[in-house]
């Protein structure tokens, strides 16, 4: 009797595993190949040298040694920082502000919300170029406008920061659906409580509603921090990293090392490195928010 | 401080969309121009006689716009028809059968969440390389037809909240897993599989830097790239150039209009892209 149910677990195990895997067996391919090997060729890929055309020859640190002091790397790393300190806390500020104006219960409100997602679903690449175009020196629309040549792209001091208010543009909208989901949570006793307790305008937004939207401001500033050190299209379509490397962010970087330099040992030392950085971040997040939840638990 | 008036808030949030739609509106009124009045009048003029001129010349023309798109299309089918079978099956098992390992292999499917994709264009194109598949369709496809982990989680967080009484009910009737998830689990999860049709659609529409890559001459030339090159091949051509990026942009926004509930409800419940 002991024996058989035994066996009998036994055999349901079997069957378990059996069809566990055969389920999984289709994405098991898919990430074992096109996510994990990858990651491990672009490793193996940094300690050799290649053109994309010769043999692929063994050179130890060599590719390590050549991007960390030639100073081109160095001058994206500080690039792509210096453009994630302009476009996060700049499109969290608008679109915070949007959201409190959305939650208002105006009549219209979706619409609006609607308009200001459009550039978010859109392709990056292809608004870039419209905006390339609208930022042209001579037959832009930007110019046109306020009826002076500026050279927005091509001056080195504009721009950086002409890029970063493109993609601003394009990101405003879902930092502003994140905002509204937030604030529509927060429950209406507390926002009537404040109200009696006298609290009103910038105090209720400053004392009551922004400490509740901390979870959401933490998770739209994690996810926004990660997508905007990968920026790629915008740069492609505006700039191509220039003038005088400006715009070279760390992704066109890769792309321009691998491809336009053919030089795939050093791009594949940029991109372990932006992984470091991308999965250090995602992982301190991880901690810092697994501390917070059990403080706020105690 | 006193709380804003409506009249000054519709005021803001009217010159937010004006600011937000100006650059679609402008790209395409001016793809629907013709290259003289372009050159003579303003950049802002509504365009006068109004022509279909460009969107033509692209689509029939050298460019191959027309076949540019059929491939993305193609592409993007493809891969969402191989993302949504896979992701399926392995969210069900992650959900709803307890295997040796299940635990220690969901966290390896996250873990690659991390990785961002700009790091994998390098070793895949080594891969599509060595293959001999570069600059084909099917480098297009594969490196994403397989799997997302990120669907997975998603897939699996919805079937976890499927009551188990049904699947134990149609298991007594002799129903086999495949049964199962043909029958009761796909039919009870349609909401999160038509958000990740969207996501899956919108993505490789507007994915740009793999088929850059991959990719060489018009062949297999993906919307985005067609874009990119026409940008650098008429430079100064705007009203052409404006056709390519309306292309790009308009069956997005028409998709977009046509779902925006599911989208807004997509976006906010995954976070994508």
């Amino acid at each position: 009797m002991a024996s058989s149910s035994v066996a009998r677990r036994g055999a349901l195990r079997r069957r378990n595993a059996i069809t566990g895997y055969s389920l999984l067996a289709p994405s098991l391919f898919g990430v074992a190949c096109f996510l994990l090997l990858p990651v491990l060729i672009v490793v193996w890929l940094s300690f050799q040298s290649w053109d994309l055309i010769g043999p692929v020859s063994f050179v130890g640190l060599d590719n390590y040694r050549s991007v960390l002091t030639d100073g081109v790397f160095g001058n994206s790393l500080l690039v792509t920082l210096v453009f994630v300190a302009l476009v996060v806390p700049i499109q969290t500020a608008i679109g915070l502000w949007a959201a409190t104006l959305l939650t208002r219960g105006l009549p219209g409100s979706a619409w609006f919300r609607t308009i200001y997602v459009l550039p978010w679903i859109a392709a990056p690449l292809a608004l870039g170029v419209v905006w390339k175009w609208i930022l042209a020196p001579t037959d832009g629309a930007l110019n046109a406008l306020i009826g002076q040549r500026v050279e927005w792209l091509s001056d080195p001091s504009l721009a950086l920061p002409a890029v970063a208010a493109v993609v601003i543009w394009t990101n405003v909208g879902y930092v502003t659906l994140f905002f509204m989901a937030g604030l529509l949570n927060i429950p209406d006793q507390v926002l009537e409580a404040a109200r009696i307790d006298g609290a009103g305008g910038l105090a209720l937004f400053w004392q009551i509603k922004l400490p509740l939207l901390r979870p959401t401001m933490f998770f739209v500033l994690v996810t926004t921090v990660i997508s905007a050190f990968q920026v790629f299209d915008q740069v492609y379509a505006l700039t191509q990293g220039g003038p005088a490397r400006t715009t070279d962010v760390v992704a066109a970087r890769i792309y321009y090392e691998a491809f336009g330099a053919f030089d795939l040992g050093r791009a594949a030392v940029m991109a372990v490195v932006l992984l470091v950085i991308l999965v250090t971040i995602t992982l301190a997040q991880q901690l810092y928010f697994r501390r917070r939840v059990t403080y706020e638990l105690e | 401080m006193r709380r804003a008036r409506p009249a000054a808030v519709y005021l803001v949030l009217l010159a937010g969309a004006v600011f937000t739609l100006g650059p679609f509106l402008l790209s395409i009124l001016t793809a629907f121009k013709s290259r003289e009045q372009f050159a003579r009048e303003s950049t802002l003029a509504w365009p006068d006689p109004l022509t279909p001129g460009n969107i033509v010349a692209l689509l029939t023309g050298p460019a191959e716009f027309g076949r540019a798109i059929l491939v993305t299309l193609l592409a993007a089918t493809l891969i969402l028809i191989g993302q949504l079978i896979s992701s399926i099956l392995a969210a069900y098992a992650f959900a709803r059968v307890d295997f040796p390992g299940r635990n220690a292999l969901f966290w390896v499917y996250l873990s690659t969440l991390m990785i961002p994709p700009v790091v994998l264009v390098v070793p895949l194109y080594l891969m599509m390389t060595e293959a001999g598949l570069r600059n084909s369709f099917w480098s297009l496809v594969l490196p994403f037809a397989f799997a997302s982990p990120y669907a997975i989680f998603l897939l699996r967080e919805y079937f976890r909240g499927i009551p188990q009484e049904l699947i134990d009910a149609a298991r007594l009737d002799g129903a086999s897993t495949l049964d199962v998830l043909v029958e009761i689990v796909v039919p009870l999860s349609r909401p999160i599989i038509a958000t990740l049709t969207l996501i899956t659609i919108v993505s490789h529409w507007n994915s740009f830097m793999w088929p850059l890559v991959v990719t060489s001459g018009s062949e297999w030339r993906v919307v985005t790239v067609a874009t990119a090159s026409l940008q650098s091949q008429f430079n100064g051509n705007w009203t052409l150039v404006m056709a390519a990026t309306t292309l790009a942009l308009v069956p997005l926004l028409v998709l977009f209009l046509v779902f925006q509930r599911q989208f807004v409800r997509s976006i906010t419940f995954s976070g994508f892209k």
